[in-house]
């Protein structure tokens, strides 16, 4: 970090020191003026302490970071690792200014001496990846003689995953299909939710026979009860353009901030409860994840959802993507819907009897970047043409059978699930 | 995104420029009053160095108020003088103050704190210089004047070769 030649200068407050005493000095012998001596003389005493004061070594500084991954909104420390500071008398640390990246002391410049040096605290105000940390040291010897740098020191790449909102739902996936899990299924199974009174089966457990209904009608009766399912869930996040103006969480969001957000809190709602979650990110990087369980998988989506850039997809159409949805998966899809390719997709998992819900993350008011030109104008009109194009797709898709629903926090979908596990228990009409 | 100056750094930059104008204007009731054209310029260097601590236009700005002071007075050393150190010394301060850091950098108080009592104490060599020139004021000759310079050269080069590192070091 200091190799090389010293970094050690002498200050303006020096040279100024120097100046003045000399000139005054001069100008008192030159024309015989002790009364200017009166008004130098401070100013050369400090600029000769200041001299003494010069250092002889070489300070060592590393910046040092608590954290290199946390979860928008938490905070972690930045210090310094010095040694050779013994001729610094004080020390000044100014962290750059990130986009997205709150500092206290606001700034993040701190000065104070070297042996209590305050950490900086840096908290990230939004998901994805944020370099934090550069920062410029200086450091000054006694009586402001010497400045050692200032240094540019770089910084480090913070990985800032979305917010999850802890919060565990009622709503029930509507047609489970698994091994073991926390919704009910449709097939009677050892569960704890009652069904139904029959007559008793040869392997029915002696402690299901219901003595009251069996005295009653003379021969064995027993209770069942409904099975415990898993289910696979399928998150398609669009993140094909970010819509509204981002200003970090607990502040404006942007669409795809509420997007991202909304599919952490679902993740994590279902890997919770045991269930089986795939995500499929509609962007140029076409960030995938496969059905998984656990705090490993949900890691993992978070990690990927950190990661998106929004964008049109590369290489390949949305007709093209294969959506791996087997019978029985939850398809969730999180998009403002202005992509109409995305909607004849969301129309066909709808078609093959899936149950789709798609989240709207667009927030009220929020507009499309436009560059401020004169064009102005004709952007916004073409946006309000765009807005009505897709309440008419809004409409057209829930008239196909697939809910459209604002995000309005993890507990958005029980409702909507509610609503399709009755629907899936209604008996059907065979044509 | 863009930070707000300091309030303490708007503090200092104040009492910098009114150093400074102190140092200027501190023989006024003597009657050692300077022109306007020599108070604005002196402001106007006041404003630069509480902008600009390190540029050199700070040094300038002091050096105007010291041919201001050497062309009023000749052999006599009025207390005024005494004021006008005071007021030099703290825009001195200031400026080293200001030369911390950023200016959205708040300068922590007992930063301003220690070097309050640092300009305190050196401002003490004021009087004792002052004492001696009044004393000495009717005794002095040219003669007097050079060997003081001498002597005062001599121990300068001394400090010099003490401080400052050879090319071995």
């Amino acid at each position: 970090m200091s190799e090389g030649p010293s970094r050690w200068h002498t200050t303006g407050s020096l040279a100024r020191g120097l100046a003045v005493g000399g000139f005054g000095v001069a100008v008192a012998l030159t024309l015989g003026r002790p009364a200017v001596v009166v008004l130098v003389g401070p100013l050369l005493v400090v600029a000769s302490l200041a001299l003494l004061g010069k250092p002889s070594r070489e300070p060592r500084v590393l910046p040092r970071l608590a954290h290199l991954q946390l979860y928008e909104g938490q905070g972690t420390r930045s210090w310094l690792e010095m040694s050779g500071t013994e001729d610094a008398e004080h020390v000044t640390r100014v962290l750059g200014q990130q986009p997205f990246i709150a500092l206290h002391p606001v700034g993040g410049a701190v000065l104070s001496p070297p042996d209590d040096l305050r950490p900086i605290e840096i908290s990230p105000r939004r998901w994805g990846e944020r370099r934090v940390g550069t920062e410029k040291v200086a450091m000054t010897s006694a009586w402001a003689g010497y400045r050692w740098g200032p240094v540019q020191l770089p910084g480090r790449e913070m990985f800032v995953l979305p917010a999850v909102t802890r919060m565990r739902s009622g709503g029930e996936a509507p047609q489970p299909i698994g091994l073991i899990g926390a919704h009910r299924s449709r097939r009677e199974g050892g569960g704890t939710e009652f069904s139904s009174i029959r007559a008793f089966h040869s392997g029915d457990r002696l402690r299901r026979i219901n003595w009251r209904v069996s005295l009653r009608q003379g021969t064995l009766h027993v209770e069942s009860t409904r099975a415990e399912e898993d289910t696979a869930v399928l998150l398609i996040v669009d993140a094909m353009a970010d819509y509204g103006v981002s200003e970090g969480i607990d502040a404006a969001d942007s669409s795809l901030d509420v997007t991202v957000r909304a599919a952490a809190a679902i993740a994590d709602q279902y890997l919770g409860g045991g269930d089986r979650v795939s995500l499929r990110v509609l962007s140029p990087a076409g960030e995938y994840a496969g059905y998984g369980t656990g705090t490993r998988h949900l890691r993992r989506i978070l990690g990927l959802l950190a990661r998106v850039r929004p964008g049109v997809p590369r290489d390949v159409s949305i007709e093209q993507i294969d959506f791996r949805a087997t019978a029985g998966t939850v398809v969730v899809v999180i998009s403002p819907m202005l992509s109409a390719e995305l909607a004849i997709a969301t129309v066909r998992l709808v078609r093959r009897g899936l149950p789709v819900i798609v989240v709207d993350p667009l927030p009220p008011g929020s507009t499309p970047p436009v560059h401020p030109d004169p064009a102005a104008q004709v952007a916004q009109l073409a946006w309000r043409m765009r807005l009505l194009d897709r309440s008419h797709l809004l409409s057209q898709l829930g008239a196909a059978g697939c809910p459209v629903v604002p995000w309005n926090g993890p507990r958005t979908l029980e409702e909507v699930l509610r609503r399709l596990a009755r629907r899936s228990q209604l008996p059907r009409i065979g044509v | 995104m863009r930070l707000g100056v300091a309030r303490s750094v708007w503090v200092v930059r104040a009492v910098g420029m009114l150093g400074l104008m102190v140092g200027l204007l501190a023989g006024v009731p003597e009657g050692y009053t300077p022109s306007v054209a020599v108070v604005v310029v002196v402001l106007l260097g006041g404003v630069l160095t509480a902008f600009r601590p390190d540029h050199l236009g700070a040094s300038m700005t002091m050096g105007v108020v010291l041919v201001w002071w050497a062309v009023q007075l000749h052999t006599e050393v009025p207390a005024g003088t005494l004021v006008a150190a005071a007021g030099l010394v703290t825009a001195h301060v200031a400026g080293t103050l200001l030369s911390y850091g950023p200016q959205f950098m708040p300068i922590p108080t007992e930063v301003v704190g220690l070097w309050a009592v640092r300009g305190l104490l050196v401002w003490l060599v004021a009087p004792v210089v002052w004492f001696v020139a009044r004393v000495y004021a009717d005794h002095a000759t040219p003669t007097s004047y050079w060997l003081a310079g001498l002597a005062t050269a001599l121990v300068g080069a001394v400090v010099a070769a003490v401080v400052v590192p050879t090319r071995g070091d």
